[in-house]
């Protein structure tokens, strides 16, 4: 349904048409070819570190055998399990407080809830830093692993939070009352019944969320817990050792491959859905009872952790500013900023978007062996630090593309690169809404393939195409090293320009808050947009 | 019907996002448009190097009118009045491209200095040195930098050693304290800084403070201190390995990896040290006068800075440099940058009075109450010997520090 933003399933697992089946025809190529194109494009960085000059088995080994590097995969890999654990286990609470239960202002909490998703991991673990050298200055409490998986957590729940959220008020409640009906308790049958059915839900934000802390490294410096990605990026930065850098990176790409088959696994075999026309009916809420003023404050609670501590530290150091008149801050350049910050972002959202619909055209609708591939192909470059998928580019771009180098286009290419699986996992789910079965009445009607295309598959797959484009934009907005890297020189973003006013290694958050606010309003337009279209769906045709 | 308006609604999203692209692709073809008239300023940009123009077509006359200013003339550019200075002001259509391994604040300040003083425009890009320096790399003879100026001598060094820089101007070179250029004479030092050690009096006292870096390979010193692997400590390495020997490096390296808590940057050095969440910490002076200057004084601040002495490898001073590419399109205009930066009315005051750096003009002193550079006692070395950072790499990589 239209409301999974984030789903990636190859199968249509939710669509209302029951007596469809996937076609077992061969894809056009009219599909095949742009589909190949986008994926080729994706691998392009994979192929820059198997290809460039430098690697070797020997060298691989050599990389390998290094007294740190063993340490340092168990780093990534601890933080990878522990955060989408913890994600997991929060966003799928949350979903169910504010979609199940009869809490006090639902509403209000499930906007509330997702609004962290506009905050980047870099800014949010900046300000707990900052915070806790204001508040605490000799605990090191929030340093080591234990901070890494509690700040990166709340920075990035919501990625399981806001599918989560939508499967479940799309879930028909009627199985979960055969189950009650049938002897089960209340949370045997939601566990038995209820979860089973959020899986896809959980894995596609679960995937998303481990593949980001694969590549996460300014919040990991700053939180002082070194992964391989940490190291890759001294190897890049200070040590000036690329290809050191690149050998280690391909680690990193293993371990996207592997999350990308335990992902395959996760979804399992396919679960019950419901078959029925028209929309589910709203189940019966768990009443809170007396225990209500204790979900209440939990939930205030959290949000104040999650959301306030960030927004503690910028508008404390928004007021300094002001009180300071304005001093160390150019208004012009922040302007500026965001302009070029909202540009990108913008542009990467419409390329993206249009690169992803061949491929999730092709997924949902001819799946198979090959779609399967293209699709998972598009991931692996998303666990890639961004310093390496910049060399990559620089790489790339001065020898055979060089009117490109460091021009905004290469930059926006970077991130189509990094961002379109998560554009084709929101699209997944509008174009499944838009079965076949419309494209054969339309064209019965005598349209012609590209009337329907424009007039019947994209209008019914909008909602999906539109998601996919907000969570884009949103991304494009919050990233931080391929940008240091890439973009045209005196082009600055807000993102940049909040690092570089700061190395990461200033803790006086003034001069930085302007631009760190500036940031979030523009990342929390579409984040609010998701959500919002999250909770009011639009209507399926024929009601 | 539903579907109708619906689609009409899509075409409406589609025709916008089209406009957008359209908006966004003619915003990007200008920028390409400016780029492409740099090569041709090759031939104008001749070696004499008082008066060139690297405006081409939009200042056909410049060329021609330029040579028959005195050298001494003042700004010819209403904007640099004020601050005109001995390195003479022609117009100059030409964009430097800088690309720069400090901090973002001082290179736009050093930048727009710069422009103010002649009217040539600079273009930043800013970096950690060894990111840049791969970068240049990258680009070959391609190269869009002009000038490339670092925050310590390795990554000067690196690129000097294959090749890359033009010699600098003998006149530039004389303009700063000559200890700190290197001996190639192919970029020259524009600042310093100081290894130091930053301590917490509450929790050791200066004179329990280890007399040499060296000693914090013993045992004694386990969980007292913290470092981090920054441009500044390869620096120092490389220097270890130049004088201990490499056997006797990876041996302190690894007695470090064993007793230090490693915090990544300096920053954070400075401000575990601060709050006492350890005794002390090996970094670079001008953190804490950084730190100082926020908190509203030195007094404020609980930590404090230990110079350490006798020529101790922990008492380095460390040269910024600043180079000439030689595929640079525009020579007169970069080795006129370097003239301003490291001349004593020019860049080193901009140093001087923006960050806790050492300007190295003789006669200059930085307005941030740092301990004076000839009172500190740093080993003599030339900083051109820094440049490989090859072994130091293998060693930290081989000790398991990163």
């Amino acid at each position: 349904m239209v409301r999974q933003v984030f789903e990636t399933t190859a199968e249509p697992s939710s669509t209302h048409e029951d007596r469809w089946q996937p076609r077992k025809a061969r894809p056009p190529a009219i599909l095949i070819i742009p589909a190949l194109l986008v994926s080729a494009l994706t691998l392009s960085p994979i192929a820059y570190l198997l290809l460039r000059e430098g690697l070797s088995v020997q060298r691989f080994l050599h990389e390998i055998s290094s007294p740190t590097t063993s340490n340092l995969i168990l780093h990534s890999a601890l933080l990878a399990f522990s955060v989408t654990f913890v994600c997991a286990i929060l966003g799928i609470g949350l979903a169910l407080l504010v979609v199940r239960t009869d809490l006090p202002y639902r509403r209000v909490w499930t906007v509330l809830f997702a609004l962290p998703l506009g905050i980047p991991a870099f800014v949010s673990s900046y300000t707990w830093v900052a915070a806790s050298y204001q508040l605490a200055p000799q605990a090191t409490f929030l340093y080591g692993l234990r901070g890494a998986v509690l700040v990166l957590s709340l920075a990035v729940y919501p990625y399981i939070y806001l599918p989560v959220v939508a499967a479940l008020r799309d879930l028909d409640p009627a199985q979960e009352e055969v189950a009650r009906a049938l002897g089960a308790g209340a949370v045997e049958a939601f566990f038995r019944v209820t979860l089973p059915q959020l899986r896809v839900a959980i894995a596609s934000g679960g995937l998303i969320i481990a593949l980001h802390m694969l590549a996460e490294f300014g919040a990991l410096e700053l939180l002082r817990y070194p992964t391989l990605t940490t190291a890759i990026v001294q190897r890049v930065t200070v040590l000036s050792a690329p290809e050191a850098a690149r050998t280690l990176s391909t680690v990193l790409a293993i371990g996207a491959l592997l999350f990308l088959a335990s992902d395959r696994l996760l979804r399992g075999r396919p679960t019950a859905v419901r078959t029925g026309s028209g929309v589910a009916r709203r189940s019966e809420p768990w009443r809170l009872g007396y225990a209500t003023p204790v979900w209440l404050i939990f939930s205030g609670t959290f949000i104040a952790i999650a959301l306030g501590v960030p927004l503690f530290s910028m508008i404390a150091g928004m007021a300094r500013v002001i009180g300071n008149s304005g001093a160390g801050v150019s208004w012009g350049e922040l302007l500026e900023a965001a302009v070029n910050t909202g540009r990108y972002a913008l542009v990467t959202a419409v390329v993206a978007t249009v690169a992803a619909f061949p491929v999730s055209m092709l997924s949902v609708r001819y799946p198979g062996r090959l779609a399967t591939l293209v699709e998972r192909s598009t991931w692996i470059a998303h666990a890639l630090p961004g310093v390496v998928m910049s060399l990559a580019l620089v790489y790339l771009s001065v020898r055979w593309l060089y009117p490109l180098y460091q021009t905004s286009s290469l930059l926006i290419a970077g991130y189509v690169i990094l961002f379109v699986p998560i554009a084709i996992g929101a699209q997944h789910v509008g174009v499944a809404h838009a079965a076949p079965h419309y494209d054969q009445i339309s064209r019965s009607l005598g349209l012609g393939p590209l009337a329907t295309l424009f007039r019947v598959t994209l209008p019914l797959a909008f909602p999906g195409i539109a998601a996919g484009a907000m969570l884009v934009f949103l991304n494009v907005g919050k990233e931080l090293t391929m940008t240091l890297l890439l973009h045209p020189t005196g082009k600055r973003t807000l993102s940049t320009a909040l690092w570089n006013t700061t190395n990461g290694e200033v803790l006086d958050f003034s001069t930085a808050a302007p631009y760190a606010i500036a940031l979030v309003v523009i990342t929390a337009i579409p984040a609010w947009v998701l959500v919002r279209h999250s909770l009011n769906p639009p209507r399926r045709p024929g009601e | 019907m539903l579907a109708i308006r619906r689609s009409s609604g899509a075409l409406l999203a589609l025709s916008l996002c089209i406009l957008i692209v359209t908006a966004a692709c003619g915003d990007g073809a200008s920028p390409t448009a400016t780029v492409a008239t740099a090569p041709t300023a090759t031939a104008s940009a001749a070696a004499t190097s008082t008066s060139t123009s690297g405006g081409t077509a939009a200042t056909p006359t410049a060329g021609a009118e330029t040579p028959t200013t005195a050298p001494e003339s003042t700004a010819t550019v209403s904007a640099a009045a004020p601050t005109a200075t001995s390195t003479e002001a022609t117009p100059s259509d030409a964009t430097l491209t800088v690309y720069s391994g400090q901090h973002e604040s001082l290179t736009k300040a050093l930048a727009d200095g710069f422009t103010k003083a002649t009217g040539i425009k600079v273009e930043v890009r800013v970096g950690s040195d060894a990111e840049l320096a791969n970068q240049i790399i990258e680009e070959g003879d391609r190269a869009k930098a002009d000038v490339f100026i670092t925050e310590e001598p390795s990554q000067a060094g690196a690129l000097d050693g294959r090749g890359l820089f033009e010699a600098v101007d003998p006149g530039t070179l004389a303009h700063v304290d000559g200890r700190f250029n290197p001996a190639s004479g192919n970029w020259v030092a524009y600042a310093a800084r100081s290894r130091v050690i930053f301590y917490n009096p509450d929790k050791i006292s200066e004179a329990e403070l280890p007399q040499s870096i060296l000693d914090l390979a013993n045992p004694e010193w386990k969980g007292k201190f913290a470092y981090a692997p920054s441009g500044a400590f390869t620096a120092t390495v490389t220097y270890l390995i130049n004088t201990i020997g490499e056997d006797a490096t990876l041996e302190w390296l690894k007695g470090i990896k064993a007793n230090g808590e490693n915090l990544q940057k300096n920053g954070a050095i400075r401000d575990a040290v601060e709050a006492g969440q350890i005794s002390f910490g090996l970094s670079n002076h001008y953190y804490w006068y950084i730190l100082a200057q926020q908190q509203g004084g030195q007094d404020k601040l609980k930590s404090k800075v230990h110079y350490m002495s006798g020529g101790d490898p922990g008492a380095l001073v460390l040269a910024s440099g600043a180079g000439i590419l030689k595929t640079s399109t525009h020579q007169a205009e970069a080795q006129r940058f370097l003239a301003w930066l490291t001349d004593a009315d020019g860049g080193q005051q901009v140093i001087a009075t923006t960050t806790p750096q050492y300007p190295l003009a003789p006669g200059v002193t930085s307005s941030m109450g740092l301990r004076p550079l000839d009172q500190l006692d740093p080993p003599a070395f030339d900083q051109g010997s820094l440049q490989d950072v090859s072994k130091a790499r293998d060693l930290i990589i081989e000790a398991g520090i990163v």
